[in-house]
């Protein structure tokens, strides 16, 4: 009985909203909410502020006054949530967290720089810094930073400085440009700009006046303050709150976890930038288009163990898009790229799609939508599109390449070359060229496609390979010389209704039919099996680790380094795809000695650093 | 599939590989010779075509095959134009990477104007400073080689992930005369029997860690007069 009520207990407990996550805008797209916050007490401030999901707030607290401080000793209350949020669009940018308040004076030791403002919210002190507004309303708290889009800023500057009848602010110099621009062949990388003093807008005679830039800085804080007015009064007059809009994100607050994310692609900036060209030249599309989208929601839950996180992850979509998908996704897995994958592969992924089904779903959706646009230009797209739906052979296209694959990463080898040499003679110290052997390291890769047709790689490949000699039959493999990088084979297999590209000469040699005995284990196939169509695993040491973060663009090389140093194993798994979701399970399983609440901490922020 | 290939390409650059660089300087008695560079950098043909195939490294440029072999013919076309320097001849090799350069000089100091003129023309180069140095002083007795300070300051510039590229490679200076060679200051520096060649071969790394390793100065018997 006793454990029942606890049980109760823990139930009921679970199920309350604390008042931090009412502080949530409703504005927000992407949110991390740490639910049993208890794990970061251990962890610094100084610490926290080090991940990328704090480094838009962070300014205030990474101002040495945090020193040696704990999370503990900065006034929050562990019994409410800490909620991460960020959201952006083509006019504005948000970002901040909400927490629960324990005591305000220590507090306010960590938010050291922040000045209290008048407040025309009952019950709610408001305080403002250079960068973030902190806001306070009975035992919780918001800090925000919200600022309106460059563009946004520009395109009400530009209204007002023409409609008081100004000519254009800046001179344009043409050799300048020319200079600065175009003509860069002979340097490595392009120089930034730097403008002449005759280039800045045109002072003007009249003190009273704005110049370009000083008006454009008033519409800006103009602008910054109605933007955030309009989301106070949401939040404190209207009581309007994610949580109250959107009802699948509360709904997560009952689940029993460590941590949720919640991440709303139909009002992801990403989404409407990958439309940007069917919003201004068709926007009748567009609309259409984007509301495909509507629904498209993705949904997480974060469950901490000993020695393992949990990442549960439900993408919800419309029922259009989620017929595409559950269409596209009705594949059976292929066994036979189970032979392909080596039981001590560093990493692999399988990706079971039906891109014939896939693609019958997706023209009898998206056709009605285009063909309903009035336009010369998308009426001949549309004509030709189906001129080739009624006479290509999809039977024979749809079985060449069926959708399916898998790739996996095999380590790294020697593999064998050529390379010159310069000999030298010793009694005139003449020298020439000599072809030697050479070994190089390389990683070795396999990327492998089902088939229902071997026949067609096979007519490819036998009319290439009369036309050069580098492209050479054996009896279960080709192979194309000096393919990669001019250096090494590329080896192709076509056996078992696959064909594999790989530049492994161990398995196009030795093992053109699989690995057999040392193949990826029967449970594991399995479970591959009774998955959905997406699979992974990834040895963290032997795989992350060695990627060099500097070739990455700084969104991909933050995501990798947040995971560098780590070591332990990632497995990706999903469900079967209905036409209303598809549920993911990433398992991360950790070997290292650190914190549990940092392995936490670091996996919110890959995440955080993915979606945003 | 962009993204796997790009993974391909980025974990080859980690891998260790080689240069071979060898300048060949012939001086005969009146002063002018023969200048021939040699770059073969076929054992690391993985990893530079690796790079090559980027777009841009560490937020740099990559430059292509084609812009690299356009900016080397540039060099010798504006070297062909330099007083006292003849027969400049270039070869490219772009499936080994095997870059040879050779010309002929009338004198030592033409030779050094002729590089250092063409070295500005190509790179744009504003500040000369370093390229007031003379790495290169030839007496008719005496040769002195330094290295030049130009490629130290470039060199300086070398990340960590090139440098990898220097370690396993090697530098090999020759220089050849018509008359026997008396005595060479560098020590491990090869005469060869006939005492009319030297040879001074050096790690690339660690002569990028101590450019002196490749300063030298060779003493050459009088000529004799006939």
């Amino acid at each position: 009985m006793k454990k029942l009520m606890f049980f109760l207990l823990l139930v009921n407990f679970s199920n309350v909203k604390s008042q931090s996550e009412l502080l949530i805008p409703k504005e927000a797209i992407t949110v991390f909410s740490i639910n049993n916050i208890n794990l970061l007490q251990k962890i610094s401030v100084d610490e926290l502020i080090q991940y990328e999901f704090m480094e838009e707030v962070h300014q205030e607290l990474f101002d040495g006054s945090t020193s040696e401080k704990t999370l503990k000793d900065a006034g929050i209350d562990f019994n409410q949530r800490l909620n991460v949020f960020y959201g952006k669009n083509n006019d504005y940018e948000l970002s901040g967290f909400t927490f629960g308040v324990s005591d305000l004076t220590n507090l306010f030791e960590v938010f050291d720089d922040f000045e209290e403002l008048q407040s025309k919210y009952d019950n709610t002190k408001l305080y403002g810094s250079f960068f973030n507004n902190l806001i306070i309303k009975n035992n919780a708290a918001l800090l925000i930073r919200f600022e309106p889009s460059y563009e946004l800023v520009n395109r009400k500057t530009d209204s007002i400085w023409y409609s008081r009848g100004n000519l254009p602010p800046f001179d344009f110099n043409e050799e300048a440009f020319n200079e600065e621009v175009f003509e860069t062949e002979d340097s490595t990388y392009l120089e930034p700009i730097i403008y002449d003093q005759e280039e800045l807008p045109i002072e003007i005679d009249d003190p009273n006046e704005k110049n370009y830039n000083e008006l454009r800085d008033s519409v800006q804080i103009t602008l910054q303050e109605a933007l955030l007015t309009n989301l106070l009064d949401a939040l404190f007059i209207d009581n309007l709150n994610l949580v109250k809009s959107d009802t699948r994100f509360s709904e997560q607050f009952t689940h029993p976890c460590e941590a949720t994310f919640y991440f709303d692609n139909s009002r992801s900036f990403k989404t409407a930038n990958g439309l940007w060209y069917f919003q201004t030249i068709m926007p009748s599309i567009y609309k259409d288009l984007q509301e495909l989208y509507t629904g498209n929601i993705i949904l997480g839950d974060l469950f901490l163990k000993e020695k393992s996180i949990d990442f549960m992850v439900k993408t919800y979509y419309g029922e259009e898009l989620g017929d595409i998908y559950s269409e596209m996704n009705d594949a059976k897995f292929d066994k036979n790229i189970a032979k392909y994958i080596h039981k001590g592969n560093s990493a692999f992924f399988t990706y079971n799609v039906n891109m014939k089904k896939a693609y019958e779903k997706a023209y009898e959706t998206i056709m009605p939508i285009i063909s309903a646009e009035k336009n010369a230009d998308v009426a001949m797209n549309v004509l030709m599109l189906e001129l080739l739906n009624e006479f290509v052979d999809k039977d024979a296209v749809f079985d060449t390449y069926k959708g399916s694959m898998f790739g996996t990463f095999n380590g790294i080898k020697k593999i064998n070359t050529k390379k010159i040499e310069f000999i030298y003679d010793e009694i005139t110290f003449e020298y020439e060229e000599q072809e030697t052997e050479a070994v190089e390291d390389m990683p070795v890769f396999t990327l492998g496609f089902s088939m229902g047709r071997e026949d067609i790689p096979e007519i490819i490949l036998r009319n290439l390979g009369k036309l050069t000699s580098k492209f050479e039959k054996h009896d279960d493999y080709w192979v194309l010389k000096n393919a990669i990088l001019e250096a090494a084979p590329l080896y192709m297999i076509s056996k078992n209704n696959l064909f594999i590209f790989t530049n492994d000469e161990d398995l196009a040699v030795n093992h053109s039919d699989g690995y057999g005995t040392n193949s990826l284990p029967k449970k594991l196939v399995r479970k591959l099996k009774r998955g959905g169509f997406m699979n992974g695993y990834l040895d963290i040491a032997g795989t992350l680790n060695r990627f060099p973060s500097d070739l990455l663009n700084n969104q991909q090389s933050e995501m990798i380094n947040s995971l560098k140093g780590k070591s332990g194993k990632m497995y990706l798994g999903s469900s079967k795809t209905t036409n209303k979701l598809t549920a993911f399970n990433l398992k991360y399983e950790f070997n290292g000695t650190e914190y549990s609440g940092q392995h936490l901490l670091d996996l919110i922020n890959t995440v955080y650093i993915f979606s945003k | 599939m962009n993204k796997v290939f790009l993974f391909c390409l980025s974990l080859i650059l980690l891998l260790s590989s080689c240069i071979e660089l060898i300048d060949d300087l012939t001086i005969h008695n009146d002063g002018s010779g023969t200048f021939k560079y040699t770059m073969n950098l076929s054992s690391s043909k993985i990893k530079v075509n690796s790079i090559l195939a980027l777009d841009s490294i560490n937020g740099k440029k990559v430059l292509s095959k084609a812009e690299i072999k356009s900016k080397i013919n540039l060099f010798a076309s504006h070297l062909k134009t330099q007083a006292g320097i003849s027969n400049v001849s270039v070869s490219i090799n772009d499936l080994e990477l095997i870059v040879k350069f050779s010309c002929d000089f009338t004198s030592v100091s033409t030779l050094q104007n002729g590089l250092k003129n063409s070295l500005i023309a190509i790179n744009n180069i504003k500040n000369t400073e370093d390229l007031n140095q003379n790495w290169l002083s030839y007496d008719g007795e005496v040769l002195k080689r330094n290295i030049p300070l130009f490629s130290i300051t470039l060199s300086d510039h070398v990340k960590e992930l090139d440098i990898d590229l220097l370690k396993t490679g090697n530098y090999t200076s020759i220089n050849r005369f018509d008359r026997p060679i008396v005595k060479v200051e560098k020590v491990g520096a090869k005469i060869n029997p006939s005492r009319t060649a030297c040879m001074l071969k050096v790690s690339t790394y660690d002569l990028h860690k101590n450019y002196s390793l490749i300063d030298n100065c060779i003493y050459l018997s009088p000529i004799k007069n006939k």
